[in-house]
């Protein structure tokens, strides 16, 4: 009986604590860095042989094939936008980009269907 | 805001000052920038009344966004059903737009008409009012700037704080310098009745950050009149936005 109320009150917790976490992605899945804006995950990876980013909306992986992407590189007072191509999944590249440290990142996906726009700023460290 | 003032708020406000020599702020609507749907959205109103943008969308003159060097990205309009949401070409920093709102004016204590000087020319307010909305969308590396075509600004005067409640200066530019005499609130939008602070010669006020969510600052300034044969004053509705983010989930 005591086993059952024990088992009963951890599933009472379970229960209770669901929806704390019910948006599950907020880590890096592919070992870059993570930018949250509201509950859509951006994840940047510098490569080298380029920048990927992976997109995450309200835990859903974007289909990068229905998105354009952009990411706008500002350092030394300059800025530089370079288009991404959709990969597989939710990922998209930028190849041969470099980030020098200091740079603010500024990410831009649009849904090529809706014309929403998705976007957060990444500080390059 | 409504084709006409609302007369109870405006007659509160001429009942608390002599309106014949005193510079009157007749009207408390403004636009500011918010996020609709996860897009940026151009919002008019005050408090919970987020009224009909799409209707006064031609009245914007101007609308922009900049990156994190302050330099111009390519923003405009777009009507999407009920609202007005702004697409720019890359990831602002920071959105701004300005509204000239036309030209009131008023007889004592009757209703504001839509009329300058010349066609009611025993007015005793006549105001030119104009709105301006600035938005901090991304991390700023330097302090806010005073924009182009913001005649009245409200720059923080610091980091933008992680949580509620941390005191934060903000100053009130006119004309790209700090004015005295601007009535700030801190939350137009879900405190919109809230008592103002007044900016001091140095054109700042201090104020508890108020939202882990949405800020929407406003401040008020009423400046000379650039064309006294038209109106008597002009104006000048500004807002600052920024968010604070919650906890991760």
């Amino acid at each position: 009986m005591k086993k059952l109320a024990t088992a009963l009150c951890c599933l009472a917790a379970l229960g209770l604590s669901a929806p704390v976490f019910a948006h599950g992605f907020t880590k890096p899945q592919h070992g870059g860095v993570v930018q949250m804006n509201g509950e859509t995950l951006f994840e940047l990876v510098a490569q080298p042989a380029g920048v990927s980013l992976y997109m995450i909306d309200e835990d859903d992986p974007v289909n990068a094939a229905g998105m354009t992407a952009k990411l706008s590189v500002t350092a030394g007072g300059k800025r530089k936008d370079v288009a991404m191509v959709a990969m597989k999944g939710n990922q998209f590249f930028a190849k041969g980009l470099k980030l020098p440290k200091g740079a603010n990142v500024g990410v831009q996906v649009t849904n090529k269907a809706s014309g929403a726009r998705y976007g957060t700023t990444f500080t390059i460290k | 805001m409504k084709r006409k003032f609302r007369l109870s708020r405006v007659a509160a406000v001429a009942a608390a000052m002599t309106v014949s020599l005193t510079a009157v702020a007749a009207e408390a609507h403004g636009i500011w920038f918010a996020q609709r749907a996860k897009q940026l959205a151009l919002i008019y109103g005050i408090g919970a009344d987020d009224l009909d943008m799409v209707k006064r969308l031609p009245q914007v003159e101007k609308i922009a966004a900049y990156d994190a060097d302050y330099q111009p990205i390519k923003a405009a309009a777009r009507v999407a059903g009920p609202i007005v949401l702004v697409d720019s070409d890359a990831q602002p920093t920071v959105l701004a737009a300005v509204m000239p709102y036309g030209i009131w004016s008023r007889v004592g204590t009757g209703e504001f008409e839509k009329k300058t000087l010349q066609e009611m020319p025993n007015a005793t307010v006549s105001t030119h009012n104009i709105k301006y909305a600035v938005a901090i969308v991304g991390p700023l590396t330097k302090p806010l700037a005073a924009l182009p075509g913001q005649t009245v600004q409200i720059v923080p005067a610091g980091p933008i704080p992680a949580t509620l409640g941390t005191p934060l200066k903000y100053v009130v530019l006119y004309n790209g310098k700090p004015v005295a005499g601007a009535k700030v609130i801190n939350d137009m939008v879900n405190d919109p009745d809230a008592k103002d602070v007044e900016t001091g010669a140095d054109g700042a006020v201090t104020l508890p950050v108020r939202n882990q969510g949405l800020n929407v600052i406003r401040a008020v300034y009423v400046g000379p009149s650039d064309q006294p044969k038209l109106y008597k004053q002009v104006e000048h509705t500004a807002t600052l936005t920024f968010t604070l983010p919650h906890l991760p989930e």
